[in-house]
This record gives C-alpha cells, sequence and structure tokens, in this order.
C-alpha cells in the first residue's frame, strides 16, 4: 500500500512535471480573488451594459472605483441599487475588486 | 482538495487524456488538441452556458465541451416581458455561435441520457458517449405535478407553465391574446423552493398591464401555495398604484391553497374544495425539483435537490461532479438566472485552481433580481452573497425603497432592460 502510493505519487509528480510549465505559460497569473469577485460585477459592467447606461468597469480607473464604491455604501452618493450592493463588500474586497479593474 | 485526491485526479487526467482521443466519436475534440483537461458541461443555461466561458477565459489551454440539445436558448427570464407584448421571443433568444466560435468551445447539440461517475462519462441520446475529467451540471429543473390532483405533464398543452421558456411561452402568450374582455387569468403559484422568486408576481403585474391597455375588464387570480412572496410590499404598492383591484392575490393559508385543477374545465379546487375558481386562461406553475438527470445520477436529496460544497459547488456526492445553478442548494442565494451566472464563475474558479494545484477561493458575488410592474416602474432586491460556515449567506442589500418617486421607479425599469442586455452578452455573447 504503501509503496503502491508512492508510485502514484512519482507518476502524479512527472505529470504534475510535464504540465506546468505549459500551464503556467498559459496563464499569466492565478486568478485572484479580486478577479472572481470582479467577474460577478461585469455581469452587468460590461460592453453590452453600458450601452443601456450602466458604466463598464473596464474603462474606469482603480481610484474611481474604489472611492465610488465608498461613497456608495456610505450614503454620500446616491443611487438605485448600487448602495444596496456596496454595503454588502468590505474595504479589502472594494480594493480588490478595484485593483483588478484598474490593472487591466 | 487534499493531495491525494489531487494525484489520482493527475494520474486519471493522463490517462483518460489518451482515452478521449482513441475513444470519441468527435472529431472536433482533436482540433482542441492541447494536454488541458477535458470539462464537459452538461446544459448551456446561464449556469452553464457561464462556466464554460469562464473557464476558457481563466485557462485557454482547457479542452471545454457544452452539450445543450437545442439550438436556441430562450431565457425564462425576461419570458413575462414576451407574454405581456412587450417584447419578442427573438428578443430572448441566444444561440451558441460565440461560444463556439469567439470562445472555442466544443458545442454538442445533443441530450445526455446517462451519467458513469466511476469511468468518466456520459452518453448520449444520440447514442455517442464522451469522457470527462471534470464534469460541470447545470440542468435546471424539472416540475412535479404530484402534489396537485387532477393534473399532469401531459396538461401543460392546455395549461402551460410557461416556466421554462420557448414553446410554452408562445402558448400561453396565445392564450393570452384569445382571451375576450372580460375574462378570468389565474395563476397557481409553487410553493418554495422554485426558479425565480419573484417571476410569477412579475408575471402577473406585466399581464394586468397587457390588459389595462387591452381588455380593461378583465381580471387575474393568484392562487399562492404560500403565505408571502419576494418583493412582496413593493408588488402590492405598485399593484395599488397602476391596477387598481385588478390582480387578487389569495394566500394560501387564506383560500389559495389549490388542492386539484380540473383540466378540462380549467377550474382550480382550493381551500379545501370550497372554494371553486373558474378561469379562462389559467397558468399552473408547479412544484419543482432539480432536473431528472441529476436524480438518475444520484447526486440529490431527499428534497430532491443537489447538495453542493458552497464555496466551490462541488457535488457532496462526487469529487469530480459540480453542480449549479437552480438545481443546487445553494444556501441564501435565490434560483436565478443571475446566481447560476455567478456560481459558473464560482465553478469555473474552482476547477481551474483545482488543476493547478490551489486552494479554492473565497468569493463574494452579487445578484440583482429586477421585477416590471409596468414598463416604467421597475423594482429589485439586490445581495451580496459570502461563503460564511458552510453556507452562502446574503449581507447587504435589500429591497428598492417602498414609497419612491416614479423618476426612481423608471430608472429601475431602465436598469432592469440594461441589466438584461449585460448579462446575456456575459453569458452567450
Amino acid at each position: 500500500m504503501k509503496i503502491r502510493t508512492q508510485v502514484m505519487g512519482l507518476v502524479a509528480s512527472l505529470v504534475a512535471l510535464s504540465a506546468a510549465p505549459t500551464v503556467s505559460a498559459d496563464l499569466n497569473d492565478e486568478i485572484t480573488r479580486g478577479q472572481l469577485m470582479a467577474a460577478s460585477c461585469q455581469a452587468c459592467h460590461n460592453a453590452a451594459g453600458a450601452n443601456k447606461g450602466i458604466p463598464n468597469l473596464a474603462m474606469l480607473g482603480e481610484d474611481i472605483i474604489a472611492s465610488q464604491m465608498r461613497a456608495f455604501r456610505d450614503g454620500q452618493r446616491e443611487a438605485t441599487v448600487m448602495n444596496r450592493h456596496a454595503e454588502g463588500y468590505s474595504d479589502e474586497e472594494i480594493d480588490a475588486m478595484a485593483a483588478y479593474f484598474g490593472n487591466q | 482538495m487534499n493531495h491525494l485526491t489531487r494525484r489520482r485526479f493527475l494520474k486519471a487526467a493522463g490517462a483518460t487524456g489518451a482515452a478521449t482521443f482513441a475513444g470519441t466519436s468527435f472529431a472536433a475534440d482533436n482540433s482542441h488538441g492541447s494536454n488541458g483537461a477535458h470539462i464537459v458541461v452538461v446544459g448551456g443555461g446561464s449556469g452553464g452556458a457561464t462556466a464554460a466561458k469562464y473557464m476558457k477565459q481563466f485557462l485557454p489551454q482547457l479542452r471545454v465541451t457544452l452539450i445543450e440539445p437545442n439550438a436556441t436558448y430562450y431565457t425564462c427570464y425576461g419570458s413575462n416581458w414576451v407574454l405581456s407584448g412587450l417584447a419578442s421571443m427573438d428578443d430572448i433568444a441566444h444561440t451558441y455561435d460565440s461560444l463556439r466560435d469567439n470562445h472555442d468551445i466544443n458545442i454538442v447539440a445533443d441530450r445526455v441520457t446517462t451519467v458513469d461517475p466511476d469511468r468518466r462519462r456520459v452518453h448520449l441520446q444520440g447514442g455517442d458517449s464522451i469522457s470527462y475529467d471534470k464534469l460541470v451540471m447545470s440542468p435546471g429543473i424539472d416540475f412535479r405535478y404530484d402534489a396537485v390532483d387532477g393534473i399532469s405533464e401531459s396538461d401543460a398543452s392546455e395549461i402551460p407553465h410557461a416556466w421554462k421558456a420557448g414553446d410554452q411561452t408562445r402558448l400561453l402568450r396565445d392564450q393570452l391574446e384569445a382571451m375576450p374582455n372580460g375574462g378570468v387569468f389565474v395563476m397557481v403559484a409553487p410553493p418554495n423552493p422554485f426558479r425565480c422568486p419573484p417571476g410569477p408576481y412579475e408575471r402577473v403585474s406585466l399581464i394586468a398591464h397587457y390588459f389595462k391597455e387591452q381588455k380593461p375588464r378583465s381580471k387575474i387570480i393568484v392562487l399562492d401555495a404560500k403565505d408571502n412572496f419576494s418583493k412582496q410590499g413593493l408588488f402590492e404598492e405598485g399593484w395599488a398604484q397602476h391596477y387598481g383591484d385588478m390582480i387578487e392575490w389569495r394566500a394560501a393559508s387564506d383560500g389559495g391553497h389549490v388542492e386539484a385543477v380540473d383540466v378540462a374545465e380549467k377550474t382550480a379546487r382550493a381551500d379545501s374544495g370550497f372554494e371553486r375558481v373558474k378561469a379562462d386562461v389559467m397558468n399552473f406553475i408547479p412544484r419543482q425539483q432539480a432536473a431528472q438527470i441529476a436524480h438518475d445520477v444520484g447526486l440529490t436529496n431527499d428534497q430532491g435537490w443537489v447538495p453542493v460544497n458552497q464555496q466551490t459547488f462541488k457535488s457532496e456526492m462526487d469529487d469530480n461532479i459540480y453542480v449549479l445553478g437552480d438545481a443546487s442548494v445553494a444556501g441564501a442565494m435565490p434560483k436565478s438566472g443571475h446566481s447560476a451566472n455567478n456560481q459558473g464563475k464560482i465553478v469555473a474558479a474552482a476547477i481551474v485552481r483545482e488543476l493547478m494545484d490551489q486552494e479554492p477561493l473565497n468569493p463574494s458575488s452579487a445578484n440583482t433580481c429586477y421585477s416590471l410592474v409596468t414598463p416604467e416602474h421597475g423594482i429589485s432586491v439586490a445581495n451580496v452573497y459570502r461563503f460564511i460556515d458552510g453556507t452562502q449567506t446574503a449581507e447587504g442589500g435589500g429591497v428598492s425603497p417602498s414609497g419612491a418617486s416614479p423618476e426612481f421607479r423608471a430608472s429601475e425599469a431602465d436598469y432592469t432592460r440594461a441589466w438584461y442586455q449585460g448579462i446575456t452578452q456575459d453569458i452567450w455573447g
């Protein structure tokens, strides 16, 4: 059983070695939490939504997104729905999402 | 994922990678030609299409096959616009052309009949089978007609559910158009949990809008299996504002609970038989559960839904199968197209990170359920969902304010349509 596990481990290592360079070459960075949370925003805040009046976040800078999310959350900027969304996010999450969009 | 499982996966991925090329009858597989793992996605609705698209986006060398029998997908969200004449079927139609041509996803127009989790293969109605390293299932819902006497699935051609968009939507629209002024539209609304919690109430709102314009002497009665519903205060405020007493909603405990339907007479028997409600057009939305294929594979719980790890949406029953969308048990996340879209991204990231031997992420995601009370009166419920203590938990958010100005409502109606354009582009574009 122990030997079998070691053999399996060896096979896995060989596969991992041969696979790893391809993976890292194709993927610039690992998927981050900021990226995944930003993907949620993009359901509405994309080019098609922008045609109908929803800002396309990919076109906005990191500072704008971070400051406006805080303004929505803290009631300093009026909104229909963004204030309700902003209330659900922490500072750390707002900054992570803003940084992802800002670096696109 | 622990390392032993990871090793097993890598070993298996190497082996089935070869088997896929040798054994499959799909020429398209060869064009994918990389050494990436093969991910098969079952179901091309909001959840499945999103998962397929984002997996290719996150890790381009993955081979992704999407199996969906219908060449055109009609969204259930937006179908109430069609019922009321505000939109056409084409407006809610989406194809897989862009996923195939722009995102390198192998589209297979077939229906999965069985899944063999031990051999990691799906079998198709057309006779082929396809092997997978990871399987993503977004099969949606099926209906349970057993809770109400006198009506069965075959009666949907007379009394439509119109809760899966397509021919059923057309049928109900045709019936509404044929109904005389002064007729009675009866909706039998389902018990929780069900697809699109505010959907039935948006539906009667927009049918009331159509009646008000075209058939103003008509009446709407909702016989509900529940005592309350999503955005109830906002809907009732809007109904009083725009439709007077045209819409009558009966709670389950106040005569709304339907025990039987006489299909030929289009009559519902409610309130322990004391009440018989005759319809000119009836919309019977049945009790729901996960689609049959999820049951067949053994993924469902006693309530007929699919329990998953709500951080990754991996099935609790099988380490290589992920289940998302309406079929899954997702904590506080509603059974909405928007939730399915979020879950598709969560699954895509979870699979890619697992393949990369990385820990799963703990994302927060945002859901908005918009509804139209009139074409110029929109309302919404919005929340951020976060994985806490094993379940998806609602944070922040809530419903639109009551007593808001007409301008506010009009703005949310505009955002309802903008949301539709944005999210359908995100899913199928």
